[in-house]
């Protein structure tokens, strides 16, 4: 990608630590945000939303509209805020502490709803910026100063996850691939419906027994899987060490009625393309 | 002439339809009536009744004793015959067979025979809702087996009957509000129901979100994108809430928020009544933000003060709590229909879609990035406080304090919300003047000129603390030492407050 100032582009100063992979998902997230707009798609009708922890300093660094929610809340924030205005395009960004502990119920009801926004979870493992906690998809004896003796469950699979609660897009990128990741996230942001991207990424200061996993990486071919195949190519990585494949790329797509398509309100708003506050009462 | 009648009977038999095919007769008649509603948590079964209050004169509450009671079950002459009066009149079921589902049509037609009404208003109502011949018979049944024992000639008054919750949906419709988020939660689902109803119609939209943290975290989302919103809860929804309403103040995104209390902690009494939340709704959320914070006692006021709780939120981006309770919500009042002039909600700050835009929970700088920079994170704390001084400047122009009764009385009675309608029934023949207080946040500086004109103050609340009495206390430095409380989740019946006032007003 050219060096060249982007629109989204902004001038605050980035308080990420030197070489955290959340640069490279930064890079990947503008590079398709420019694309849809190279496309036609308007920066103005963009709309970020993030939760709190080392990812949500996102919102700083791009300038989109968005809110900062609260830790675990960003989609049903951005569930309410497509409600409030179906034709924007809504990018929701969390962090695996913050979308697969606090905010869980959401998940799994974000699939069930099926509104047309897009997740993009930075999954580091552990929650880093509260100092290397561990999180639900943390690896099976992690270690940190919370849990001394060891995390003693096996992680959470956001992926099987994902699938069971009916999303309609499920995929998994690497951070360290920004090209690939923008590809995925584009496809993502283009999908009508929910669609989910796991992006794995490393944490260079606490969890990191999980770095350097590129090579155990494989991009899945794209094509058209049920659910059930879906589902066993999600069963092969486990987020636990070992020397199971890491299998990337979209594991499952559908189409299915969103939810501002079967809300007749909703629909009539984006037939109009007009918000609630041009709507004549 | 006032009558109190009580209908009583299982949930599921029907007792509600009673109360309203009489209600709906009498108002028509041009009587004022109120209904009370008491029904625990069940759907089948269990001992539900209404008190019914028919008078020639405006009422806003029930009383203690009864002129007749309407039975459907067992329990209900078990646990109310005592109230009766000695020349009450009692309808039970037992004369009518084979009536099925229509045994109630049956006792209302009974009932509008005692009351001394004309067979053809009673035929009429009936026919309008359930053209049958089945509900037609019995209506006519009912109406044979009684005498007259009233006799309630048409009056003039052109009443309208409507309960809180349905008149607070009309104020959302004035308001020509987008959105209402809610999960379902006793008593606030009434509204919930109202305006499901009303949805298509009027071009707005219900959605019921998987939990209340979702309900309001969709509100602050849609809110931002330019819509007018209101969430509406009871007081456990309300605490999963707060965390949320704490980023509003942060954020300044438009919010309304319903919340109709019952009695607590935890789960308490669901479906009776409280005033016990009046401290979570003015404290509710970490941090300091300001917030306003208004109780409407009667069905008008709701529907009024919610358009103001519109106004005022988009005017300010601040959090307006309407505070209302279960006996508000769900009893039927009968009042005059006004003209309603509902003030206009104009969204005019820029929305995604048309700018670039930000709401950050953090503490954020002119550039609307976060910042941990301590000039900015005082001076934007200032704002806040600034803000909630023209706020009060602004609520000046509406009714923040309401005074009934006898102007000029040195006895001064306070209160607020849904125990409006007893006091001012109590006090209708007593030397006494009642203070509503409509806004608790702000609260008016009237409140202090109006207590030290009166030789004696009465404290009248729906909770166990007296928790109006504490914020009063802290904003005037007087202490209201005579305190009427009542937390029992039931209402005031005014005959026994009117009692209770006298006992106090004599010990002074």
């Amino acid at each position: 990608m050219s060096e060249k100032k982007l629109r989204v582009d902004t001038a605050n100063p980035i308080t990420w630590c030197p070489g955290c992979t959340n640069f490279e998902i930064l890079k990947s997230v503008k590079l398709a945000i420019n694309n849809s707009i190279k496309k036609g798609e308007k920066l103005t009708n963009f709309a970020m939303v993030t939760g709190i922890g080392c990812h949500g300093k996102i919102i700083d660094y791009m300038n989109i509209s968005g809110i900062c929610s609260l830790h675990g809340r960003p989609l049903p924030t951005a569930l309410g805020m497509k409600i409030g205005n179906p034709n924007l395009k809504v990018l929701v960004f969390e962090g695996d502490g913050d979308v697969y502990a606090e905010g869980i119920s959401h998940f799994i009801h974000a699939g069930k709803f099926n509104s047309d926004i897009t997740l993009l979870v930075h999954d580091n493992q552990s929650f880093s910026l509260t100092t290397g906690q561990s999180t639900p998809t943390s690896q099976k004896g992690y270690k940190s100063k919370a849990e001394p003796l060891g995390k003693f469950e096996s992680p959470l699979n956001p992926i099987k996850l994902a699938l069971a609660s009916n999303a309609t897009f499920v995929a998994r990128t690497n951070a360290r691939n920004f090209e690939f990741t923008a590809e995925i996230i584009e496809k993502a942001i283009k999908h009508k419906g929910f669609s989910f991207v796991e992006i794995i990424q490393d944490c260079i200061v606490f969890n990191k027994d999980i770095n350097n996993r590129d090579k155990k990486m494989y991009k899945l071919p794209n094509k058209k899987r049920t659910k059930l195949e879906a589902m066993k190519l999600a069963e092969i990585y486990d987020y636990n060490l070992g020397k199971a494949k890491i299998p990337l790329g979209i594991f499952y797509e559908e189409k299915r009625k969103t939810l501002e398509e079967l809300w007749p309100q909703l629909h009539n708003l984006q037939k109009k393309k007009i918000n609630w506050k041009q709507m004549k009462k | 002439m006032r009558l109190n009648i009580l209908i009583g009977g299982e949930a599921g038999q029907g007792i509600n339809k009673i109360s309203e095919i009489v209600s709906e007769i009498l108002i028509d008649r041009g009587y004022y009536v109120f209904n009370y509603r008491d029904y625990p948590s069940l759907i089948r079964g269990g001992h539900n009744f209404n008190v019914l209050s028919i008078s020639d004169k405006p009422i806003f509450s029930t009383e203690s004793k009864l002129d007749g009671i309407v039975s459907m079950d067992r329990l209900t002459l078990i646990k109310h015959k005592k109230f009766l009066k000695k020349e009450g009149f009692i309808i039970e079921p037992g004369k009518f067979v084979n009536l099925g589902i229509n045994l109630n049509i049956a006792l209302a037609g009974a009932l509008i025979r005692i009351l001394g009404i004309e067979r053809n208003f009673l035929m009429k109502r009936v026919k309008d809702e359930f053209n049958n011949k089945k509900s037609l018979n019995a209506a006519e049944k009912g109406f044979e087996s009684e005498k007259f024992k009233y006799s309630l000639k048409k009056l003039k008054n052109k009443l309208i009957l409507k309960n809180g919750s349905e008149s607070l949906s009309l104020g959302f419709i004035d308001s020509k509000a987008d959105l209402y988020f809610a999960y379902p939660m006793t008593p606030a689902t009434p509204v919930m129901h109202f305006l499901a109803e009303k949805q298509l119609e009027n071009d707005f939209m219900v959605f019921q979100p998987e939990n209340e943290i979702a309900v309001v975290n969709a509100a602050l989302g849609a809110s931002f994108s330019g819509a007018r919103v209101m969430v509406g809860t009871s007081g456990g929804g309300y605490d999963l809430m707060t965390e949320t309403l704490s980023m509003q103040g942060m954020t300044e995104i438009p919010l309304v928020v319903y919340l109709a209390s019952r009695p607590g902690p935890g789960t308490g009494v669901p479906t009776y009544t409280s005033q016990g939340d009046l401290d979570i709704a003015l404290r509710g959320g970490h941090g300091e933000f300001p917030r306003i914070v208004i109780a409407p006692g009667t069905p008008l006021q709701a529907r009024q003060k919610i358009n103001e709780a519109f106004y005022l939120s988009e005017k300010f981006g601040i959090l307006s709590v309407v505070l209302s309770d279960k006996h508000l919500g769900e009893s039927d009042f009968s009042f005059f229909p006004e003209k309603i002039n509902p003030l206009k909600i104009k969204v005019k700050r820029k929305v995604p879609g048309e700018a670039i835009v930000k709401a950050i929970s953090y503490e954020s700088n002119s550039l609307n990035a976060t910042t941990e920079d301590a000039k900015v994170t005082k001076e934007n704390a200032d704002k806040r406080l600034l803000k909630y001084e023209s706020i009060k400047k602004e609520i000046e122009k509406f009714e923040s304090i309401k005074i009934y009764g006898k102007k000029n009385s040195k006895n001064l009675i306070i209160g607020w919300g849904s125990t409006t309608g007893a006091i001012i029934d109590a006090i209708s023949n007593l030397d006494a003047k009642f203070l509503q207080i409509l806004y608790l946040k702000p609260l008016s500086n009237e409140i202090r000129t109006e207590m030290q004109k009166a030789k004696n103050l009465i404290l009248v609340e729906n909770n166990l603390t007296g928790q109006l009495g504490r914020i009063i206390r802290e904003k005037t430095g007087i202490k209201i030492k005579n305190r009427i409380l009542k937390y029992d989740g039931r209402p005031f019946e005014s005959d026994l407050l009117k009692k209770e006032i006298e006992k106090c007003l004599k010990k002074n």
